[in-house]
């Protein structure tokens, strides 16, 4: 019965970032989630549990906040869970998150079968550490995927590019990142979250793993998106209307 | 030997990196050299557009997916040692640059939007969208190569240029791999390609049923465009289908005149937009966010509104 690792990302909820004064971002009031495409894969390592049997382990890199994270993973029906946690883990890169997982998975895990991750994370959007992950652990890795299964102990995938799809076959163990298209997340009831309290979970921490790599890339800046527009408004009276439509003509945008 | 690689699956995509490419070989006196995986006939039309050298990928076998290449660039890519590597963000070259970047230990900037050299020349500043589109970050890298993914159609293509010369070679043939391809089914489009439009006419929430989309499509009409939508139209709905759907996991649009009925303006939607010519919007809640980042908003029920606006245009082309 296979083991499934699925990797999630506790991120910053993007919609209530606020746009601060000269262009800063105001994160005073946020709120926190797990990584939209993230609920995808959990749901997807679940479906597959129940319907092959094995056991689903939830893992994350993050700050010791994101222990609320973990929880709210294994709400949505892993067995377990292992919690990476460090206050410089904010800060991860890519490359450096992935060296992470890998660590973790190659001395504590051993043998597993499948690992899903999201599409990209709805913080930074990278689409990396999946990749990335595969490498150091030197498995098959297929993107972009909306549809999974096990058939005969090889995976068999459909991975979606811009002119169709591939029906592409793989040995495992593996790695799949999921599209948001594959499932529907469940949305994890009161008995869940009771129960989530009483799966085991893993505490590793920054100590506990090799030394870090240094940084490739340097954010040297985060600054609202601007969007300078006219932010002109009108109503729905007739004259309205014709100014609304004098004005598209004057930018010559319509004839 | 440094210099600038660019890798792109198609045509359009790959004369966009080479201008972009070339413009900074120019400021870094370095030469392009060019990946090609498909037909070796645009050897000569990618040297006309800019490239130094052409390095051909053999063919795949038919079981063979993109990924079969990896070791094949890799492996170059260590001999020849180029400064900048530019990618298009297609899927498939995405999921590459993101594994050839782990293979050679360096930092990739995915989703590029602009790239400029910085003070003094040597470090390269590449932007890209993050917090679903509410943010712009800014990234160098400390790393070699630079490698970067830039979207289609972010730059223009550059023009041909009569008697340019570079070298033409080709790469081994990529090794067998694991994984295989069974089989592949190309989609037929059920609609137009929209992202060359004129005009887009976009579909959001406030449309209340299916049929109602009739008017946007007479709006799209009498405009001269085509018609999208956001994301909860195509893939909660499936009231069109979800190569319609704008917005940051969708299709990005860089129209003359985007007009929005009854679109609440969500960040992931508007970045799919952000480079529209004029963005005009009808919405009923005056507060609504579209209204923020709208050149022209009729605040308005979009029942009432849009039928005067079909109206007036068609009055005024008679």
């Amino acid at each position: 019965m296979p083991t499934i690792i699925v990797c999630f990302k506790w991120v910053i909820d993007e919609a209530y970032i606020r746009k601060g004064s000269s262009g800063t971002l105001d994160f005073t009031s946020v709120d926190y989630k797990i990584s939209d495409y993230d609920r995808n894969a959990i749901e997807e390592a679940v479906r597959l549990k129940n319907s092959h049997g094995g056991t689903v382990i939830a893992m994350s890199v993050g700050t010791p906040e994101a222990t609320k994270g973990v929880k709210d993973a294994l709400s949505r029906g892993p067995d377990q869970a292992c919690f990476i946690a460090d206050t410089t883990f904010n800060k991860l890169e890519p490359s450096q998150t992935a060296a992470i997982l890998a660590d973790v998975i190659r001395s504590r895990i051993v043998n597993y079968d499948l690992i899903f991750c999201g599409e990209g994370s709805s913080d930074l959007y990278a689409q990396q550490v999946g990749a990335s992950l595969a490498e150091h652990l030197g498995i098959p890795y297929i993107s972009f995927v909306q549809k999974v299964d096990i058939d005969g102990g090889q995976l068999v995938v459909e991975r979606r590019f811009e002119e169709g799809i591939e029906i592409i076959a793989a040995p495992l163990p593996a790695l799949v990142t999921v599209l948001p298209e594959i499932n529907v997340p469940r949305i994890p009831g009161v008995k869940d979250t009771l129960m989530a309290s009483k799966k085991p979970v893993m505490a590793i921490r920054k100590e506990d793993l090799a030394p870090l790599g240094g940084a490739r890339l340097q954010t040297v800046g985060m600054t609202a998106a601007r969007m300078d527009r006219i932010c002109e408004k009108f109503g729905t009276e007739a004259a309205d209307i014709a100014r609304f439509v004098n004005a598209l003509r004057k930018k010559a945008v319509i004839s | 030997m440094a210099g600038i690689w660019i890798f792109a699956e198609k045509r359009e995509q790959a004369l966009e990196l080479l201008n972009i490419g070339q413009r900074l070989a120019v400021k870094t006196g370095t030469a392009v050299s060019a990946l090609l995986a498909g037909n070796p006939d645009a050897a000569r039309d990618y040297i006309a557009h800019g490239a130094d050298e052409v390095l051909l990928l053999p063919p795949l076998a038919a079981d063979q997916s993109y990924e079969a290449y990896l070791p094949v660039i890799v492996e170059e890519a260590k001999t020849a040692d180029p400064d900048l590597f530019l990618c298009a963000a297609t899927v498939r070259i995405r999921e590459l640059a993101a594994r050839i970047a782990a293979c050679l230990e360096t930092g990739l900037c995915s989703s590029c939007i602009a790239l400029n050299y910085g003070e003094g020349g040597k470090n390269l500043e590449m932007e890209r969208i993050a917090y679903g589109g509410a943010a712009i970050q800014k990234v160098t890298c400390l790393t070699r190569p630079v490698m970067a993914t830039i979207p289609p159609r972010t730059f223009e293509p550059g023009t041909a240029e009569a008697g340019r010369e570079g070298h033409i070679r080709e790469l081994p043939a990529p090794p067998t791999s694991c994984v295989r391809v069974l089989e592949r089914k190309v989609r037929t489009r059920e609609t137009r390609d929209i992202t060359e439009a004129k005009v887009v006419v976009s579909v959001g929430r406030g449309f209340e049923k299916r049929e109602d989309l009739s008017l946007a499509r007479q709006l799209a009409d009498a405009l001269g465009g085509e018609i999208g939508c956001t994301r909860p139209i195509s893939v909660e709905n499936h009231w069109l289908p979800e190569e319609l759907c704008i917005g940051l996991s969708g299709i990005q649009i860089k129209p003359d005149l985007y007009l929005g009925l009854g679109v609440s303006g969500q960040i992931q939607h508007v970045t799919g937009i952000r480079n529209a010519k004029v963005i005009a919007a009808i919405n009923n809640d005056e507060n609504a966010p579209i209204f923020g980042v709208a050149d022209f908003g009729i605040v308005g029920d979009l029942y009432d509104a849009a039928p005067k606006l079909l109206q007036e245009l068609k009055r005024g082309s008679h």
